[in-house]
């Protein structure tokens, strides 16, 4: 066991979770989605993409891909969400899916960062 | 390992991995300073409690950390705010100067910049779309034929161990950009980087100062581009076997090249001559001949240089004797004299009272000096001959004694130079020493008159379709060509241009000096020498639209009458270059 294998499994299975936590409620009542929660994804799935980056192992590149992926993603749902919350204004019920929708397609690049993390340690165990 | 497909991508690798921490750091201080605004509790202007929105938060700290600050927005801050403020400054500042300096550090990392210049000249050498010439060793001779060449509008790239030869390519002012690698040229993965593999690399020239390392790179050469020619120099003769079977098209060794010119000096000085008008750059066949007696010859050192030396003097039934001081004692004879030759007595007991040339050939160039000094004053009729290893102490021997000054890497350059620039004049020069010097004698006076002081070019004209498209034509049609309607100028004067047919090669047939009466056939190889404007006649009457008409009858063009001051043998100015153009 290597700290830096175990660093490196908790951010990204952390990523994945704070998403998941995020995007779990009804998609049109936006009282559902804690704006802290997005804030704390963003900031993992960040961390988790600088942590991926230089990792030559085969499967390497392509968790960095799935990771920009979810950055991608999350950045837009907090863009969405800061423009649309401009000037104090609550979120309409579509504005409010917006954000959750993005989202949720940042959790299944995060679902897909997962299973490769998976898929890589099964292979260091053989 | 490094191969060249993945170097960039390597150093993207180190990058990135180095910058993973600062990254890191960044990230947590901005989220911390950001989530802490959100949080504490702030004031509108009308006196309600209000929070920092995400936006605000991140907008604020996004200019805090780089400008501290540019106000309170949107709000004044209250007490709580201003305390968490402060405190981001502080993280925000630290993070910047961390992963700055990381950067900063990456890029002054040895093996970060190896890549980069790796990849630069990897880059660069991609670029050029034109034949070049991979040179292997900068010192004296890489230097030098690389700035011949460049001078000829060649393209090359250079590669070096040292970093100190490889600055030097920048400073040294060569025509084109050239691509010079820091790098072990016994590497086949830097040959490869350096472009060997290239269909545009010309020629592999191994010209650094080892035999081994020359081996390989022929070798390596040899085996991962077999269309390539490559020339080596060897200081060993128990190397030219191997250096062959390695693959090295044409071996130059420096002593060979500048013992045969000394043995040719001495037995047909006009041949000399003609060699050093062909071969220098600048070379003229108005050049003194040398003048290297017959005689005794005193040889002071026992390395490579004065054996080779020795054997070709042997040959020419000249005595010999060798003065060492580490001769073994069972060699000592008449010929081999024991004794350190910087040392008068010592010079005065070998006999140089009675000697007519003595050959300073140690390795070290300050004892050469000093021989040449010290056998001076004991024999003023001496003809001196100096041996010079470093290139820097050029000056010291131009005001030494010295009449002729043998520097290794210029005897080389000026061999690879010939190889490449006019590969028949190897075939001519052999063929050449066979005659005597009644007959070197009437070619260099045909020379003078024909082109006077005039820089002597040489060039190669081959009858074939390609290159002599007006030639092949009229000989399908059945008519007879002579050599001299190629040399017929082409204002119609109906004279022929100023130059010499060396060399006729028709199969294994090679006609030394060919009459200009001589028909040519498809498949000759001509060698030519004279002014440079011939050249350009001669290459355009053979590829043009028909072959000039030679002159009238049986009258041949006849040099006019020179001027006879300008038959009045001149010194060289430039004994640097030639190594058998006497100085002093």
């Amino acid at each position: 066991m290597s700290t830096e294998r175990v660093l490196f499994a908790f951010v990204i299975v952390l990523a994945l979770t704070l998403n998941v936590g995020f995007i779990a409620g009804d998609i049109n009542d936006i009282n559902h989605h804690n704006v802290y929660e997005l804030f704390a994804a963003l900031v993992v799935s960040l961390i988790a993409t600088v942590m991926k980056f230089g990792d030559r192992s085969p499967l390497g590149s392509s968790m960095l891909a799935t990771s920009l992926v979810a950055d991608l993603q999350l950045i837009a749902a907090a863009t969405a969400w800061g423009f649309y919350a401009s000037g104090g204004a609550a979120l309409t019920a579509h504005q409010g899916a917006t954000v959750v929708s993005l989202s949720i397609g940042a959790a299944v690049a995060n679902v897909v960062s997962v299973v490769l993390l998976i898929i890589e340690m099964a292979n260091l165990r053989r | 390992m490094i191969t060249p497909g993945n170097r960039t991508r390597h150093g993207i690798f180190i990058l990135l991995r180095r910058l993973r921490q600062p990254l890191v750091v960044l990230i947590g201080v901005y989220a911390v300073a950001v989530l802490g605004f959100t949080l504490i509790p702030g004031q509108a202007p009308d006196g309600q409690p209000w929070r920092m929105g995400f936006l605000h938060a991140f907008y604020f700290v996004s200019f805090l950390g780089t400008t501290i600050g540019l106000g309170e927005i949107p709000y004044p801050f209250t007490d709580p705010q201003r305390l968490w403020a402060t405190a981001s400054i502080y993280g925000t500042v630290v993070a910047w100067l961390y992963g700055i300096g990381a950067l900063f550090g990456i890029l002054q990392d040895p093996l970060f910049r190896r890549i980069l210049h790796e990849n630069g000249v990897e880059r660069a050498v991609r670029r050029i779309r034109e034949p070049f010439y991979l040179i292997c060793g900068y010192d004296d001779t890489g230097s030098r034929v690389a700035r011949e060449l460049s001078e000829d509008g060649a393209r090359m790239v250079v590669i070096d161990i040292m970093p100190q030869r490889v600055d030097t390519v920048e400073v040294d002012d060569l025509t084109f950009s050239v691509p010079a690698l820091k790098g072990d040229a016994s590497d086949p993965m830097s040959l490869v980087l350096a472009g060997l593999r290239s269909p545009h690399c010309a020629g592999v020239l191994a010209l650094t100062g080892d035999d081994q390392v020359n081996t390989k790179i022929a070798l390596t050469a040899h085996l991962l581009n077999p269309e390539v020619p490559v020339l080596s120099t060897a200081r060993d003769h128990a190397s030219h076997a191997r250096m062959a079977a390695a693959g090295a098209d044409h071996i130059i060794n420096p002593y060979d090249q500048f013992a045969e010119r000394v043995a040719t000096s001495i037995r047909t000085p006009s041949l000399q001559v003609i060699y050093n008008a062909l071969t220098l750059q600048h070379g003229t066949a108005m050049h003194a001949r040398p003048d290297l007696p017959h005689g005794r010859w005193l040889l002071c050192g026992t390395g490579l240089f004065t054996r080779t030396l020795r054997r070709q003097l042997e040959r020419l039934d000249i005595e010999t004797v060798i003065v060492d001081p580490h001769l073994a004692d069972e060699d000592i004879d008449a010929h081999n004299f024991h004794g350190d030759p910087t040392d008068p007595s010592v010079l005065r007991e070998a006999g140089i009272e009675d000697a007519n040339a003595i050959v300073a050939g140690t390795e070290i160039d300050v004892d050469n000096l000093a021989i040449a000094l010290a056998a001076r004053p004991l024999n003023k009729t001496l003809v001196i001959v100096a041996r010079q290893t470093q290139q820097r102490n050029t000056q010291v021997f131009k005001a030494s004694p010295a009449q002729l000054v043998m520097l290794n890497g210029h005897v080389a350059a000026a061999e690879v130079l010939r190889v490449i620039r006019a590969p028949q004049l190897a075939t001519f020069l052999r063929k050449a020493r066979d005659e005597d010097e009644a007959w070197a004698e009437q070619l260099l006076l045909r020379m003078r008159a024909t082109f006077g002081d005039s820089v002597v070019e040489s060039w190669s004209l081959d009858i074939m379709p390609a290159q002599a498209r007006a030639v092949c034509t009229a000989l399908k049609r059945g008519e007879t060509v002579e050599l001299q309607q190629l040399m017929v100028r082409p204002n119609g004067s109906q004279y022929l241009v100023r130059a010499i047919p060396l060399l006729l090669q028709r199969g294994k047939e090679r006609i030394l000096l060919p009459h200009l009466h001589t028909p040519l056939q498809e498949g000759d190889h001509l060698l030519c020498c004279g002014q440079e404007r011939a050249r350009a006649t001669m290459r355009h009457n053979i590829l043009g639209v028909g072959v000039p008409k030679g002159p009238e009858g049986k009258s041949l063009w006849v040099a006019p009458a020179l001027p006879q001051k300008m038959l009045i043998e001149r010194d060289p100015e430039d004994s640097e270059m030639g190594p058998l153009t006497q100085s002093g």
